[in-house]
């Protein structure tokens, strides 16, 4: 399925995102992945730890932080930023309401800046 | 006044606290836990279950092969510092963004060369190493597993690592960069284990027997050990986690990391050789978290008929993961994370149900821990199958909850008063959008 985000047609947009154990944040995937599915977008999206992250950041189109990871914050950044990532840290209440759609806008919004960057 | 002293948290207490969970070794040795040992010692922990049934007559039964039963768990759970070992050096390997296997296999080959004393092999009793291959043997694991990947990855590339011409295959390639410092460590480790050897110790048998790195260890480390399965270390233990928590952070994470091999050390101590230690891995995630860190089961009851819009909706989404011990939801909904208020309870509650539970253990109203088992494990199964099947151990998680119920109330009311004031302040003045979200959260 192609759609058009920041003017650009595109396939699928893989996201990563750096937590704990994966536990609370599985249940957040499952949201988004059905935002995803109402809102016509196809998306992949996974949960891995920070040294996960470190081997496989290549693999992914936008990196999001989970709020009980936030120290790391910097790290996680500065990796994202030397591959040409883009990155931001999942505003803590959508996180604990399971907002699926509102953290579906925040993936939507940085790939497209780096889309129009 | 709430806002203003969450600015504070945010700036004092949050770069200490945060700077201790960044550490790469740390997060190196949790994350090797999670994913390489734990399936296993739970799979193993199954074995120990059905070697130990509580029903007396079953017990009798199954006495003769009790032994034979005991194979699967001693070679998965019992072998666990084997297994972390690879996974130390596999996880560091990640975080340092460098060939992970390699430096993993290689771990385990040096963990075993220090475990065993050196001498003839062919006649070396098994039963007198396997301890140390185990719970006795976490530290040199954790140990080796960092230095194996910290040497691997510097010769990376280096002056000192065999070249081979670019037509060869990577992987080859690999295979050979990977020899120089194989061949160094195997020589470095195994010179030092003969050193250490030669010494020898009389054994719980009488009989002399040869020193292993293990051993020396573990006797070096034995008033740790001894230490840390106490009170005091107790209430470090669990007010360091919920400090993390109370800013935000994943202190369960953090202090696994630290305290682990102490934990599994007095646990192992329980399951095979009767110990009564305390202060085990379950006596913080079966026993103090429930319903998650901070134990704010009886929060999520409260919430689901909370005068606050707020409340209610965060009660909701926080009601399903409360039953298998996940509260995020809490964490950063209500929110407890940040907030000057929540987090008094936040971090008493789980202090006083240590204290309860830390007696209670210690007179022996309940059995003291015995199983590893998943933290998502609901309350009430986990703490009869936590204490090898004493029922008296689910009483306890719920006499705990009660507690809980009790000191969070005030709190909660407090709390929900501020926010239900916002909220009726949001409904006169629309303009404010954003007054719905507590400034703590931001």
């Amino acid at each position: 399925m192609t759609r058009l985000v920041g003017g650009v047609a595109i396939v699928m947009i893989r996201v990563l995102i750096v937590c704990s154990w994966g536990m609370s944040t599985s249940l957040l995937v499952d949201s988004m992945l059905a935002a995803a599915v109402a809102s016509g977008y196809e998306l992949t999206v996974e949960a891995l730890s920070a040294g996960e992250y470190a081997a496989r950041v290549e693999e992914c189109d936008v990196v999001l932080i989970a709020p009980q990871i936030r120290h790391l914050r910097k790290s996680i950044e500065k990796l994202a930023a030397s591959v040409g990532k883009p990155v931001a840290l999942i505003e803590p209440f959508h996180y604990a309401t399971m907002n699926g759609q509102a953290v579906l806008e925040q993936v939507l919004s940085l790939f497209s800046g780096v889309q129009e960057g | 006044m709430i806002e203003r002293s969450s600015a504070w948290f945010e700036r004092y207490l949050v770069p200490p606290l945060g700077a201790l969970a960044s550490n790469v070794y740390l997060q190196a040795v949790r994350d090797a836990f999670i994913i390489f040992t734990l399936p296993l010692i739970l799979a193993g922990s199954l074995f120990l279950i059905v070697a130990n049934p509580p029903i007396p007559a079953l017990a009798t039964f199954i006495a003769p092969y009790q032994q034979d039963i005991l194979v699967p768990f001693q070679l998965s759970f019992g072998l666990m510092a084997l297994f972390l070992s690879f996974g130390v050096a596999y996880s560091l390997a990640q975080y340092r963004r460098t060939e992970a296997v390699q430096p993993g296999v290689l771990a385990m080959v040096l963990f075993l060369i220090a475990s065993v004393p050196v001498r003839d092999l062919t006649n070396l009793n098994f039963g007198e190493v396997l301890p140390y291959l185990g719970g006795q043997g976490l530290l040199v694991g954790i140990l080796i597993g960092i230095l194996t990947t910290e040497v691997m990855r510097r010769f990376r590339g280096s002056r000192f690592t065999i070249r081979l011409p670019k037509s060869v295959p990577p992987n080859v390639t690999r295979a050979f960069e990977a020899l120089v410092p194989a061949v160094l460590l195997i020589t470095l480790i195994w010179g030092v284990e003969w050193f250490v050897s030669i010494h020898t110790f009389t054994g719980a048998d009488g009989k002399l027997q040869q020193l292993t790195l293990p051993i020396l260890l573990m006797r070096a480390f034995q008033p740790l050990v001894f230490v840390q399965d106490s009170y005091p270390a107790a209430l470090l233990e669990i007010i360091l986690m919920m400090l993390l928590w109370s800013v935000g952070i994943h202190g369960m994470n953090v202090v696994t990391a630290i305290a682990l091999p102490f934990w599994l050390s007095t646990l192992t101590a329980n399951a095979t050789a009767g110990g009564h230690g305390i202060v085990t891995e379950p006596f913080f995630h079966i026993f103090a978290h429930l319903g998650g860190s901070g134990a704010t089961w009886p929060l999520v009851i409260y919430m689901l008929r909370s005068h606050s819009a707020q409340l209610r909706t965060v009660g909701k989404v926080a009601l399903g993961p409360a039953i298998f011990n996940i509260n995020e939801p809490v964490t950063f909904g209500v929110p407890m994370a940040l907030n000057p208020l929540m987090m008094i309870p936040f971090v008493l509650v789980p202090v006083i149900i240590v204290t309860i539970n830390y007696i209670v253990f210690s007179i022996g109203l309940v059995h003291v821990p015995v199983v590893l088992q998943p933290f998502t494990v609901p309350v009430g199964i986990s703490g009869f199958v936590a204490t090898g099947g004493d029922f008296r151990g689910s009483l306890l998680q719920f006499f705990d909850l009660a507690v809980s119920a009790i000191i969070y109330y005030p709190f909660f009311k407090a709390w929900e008063r501020i926010l239900v004031a916002r909220e009726e302040a949001a409904t006169v003045q629309p303009v404010e959008k954003n007054v719905r979200i507590p400034a703590g959260v931001r």
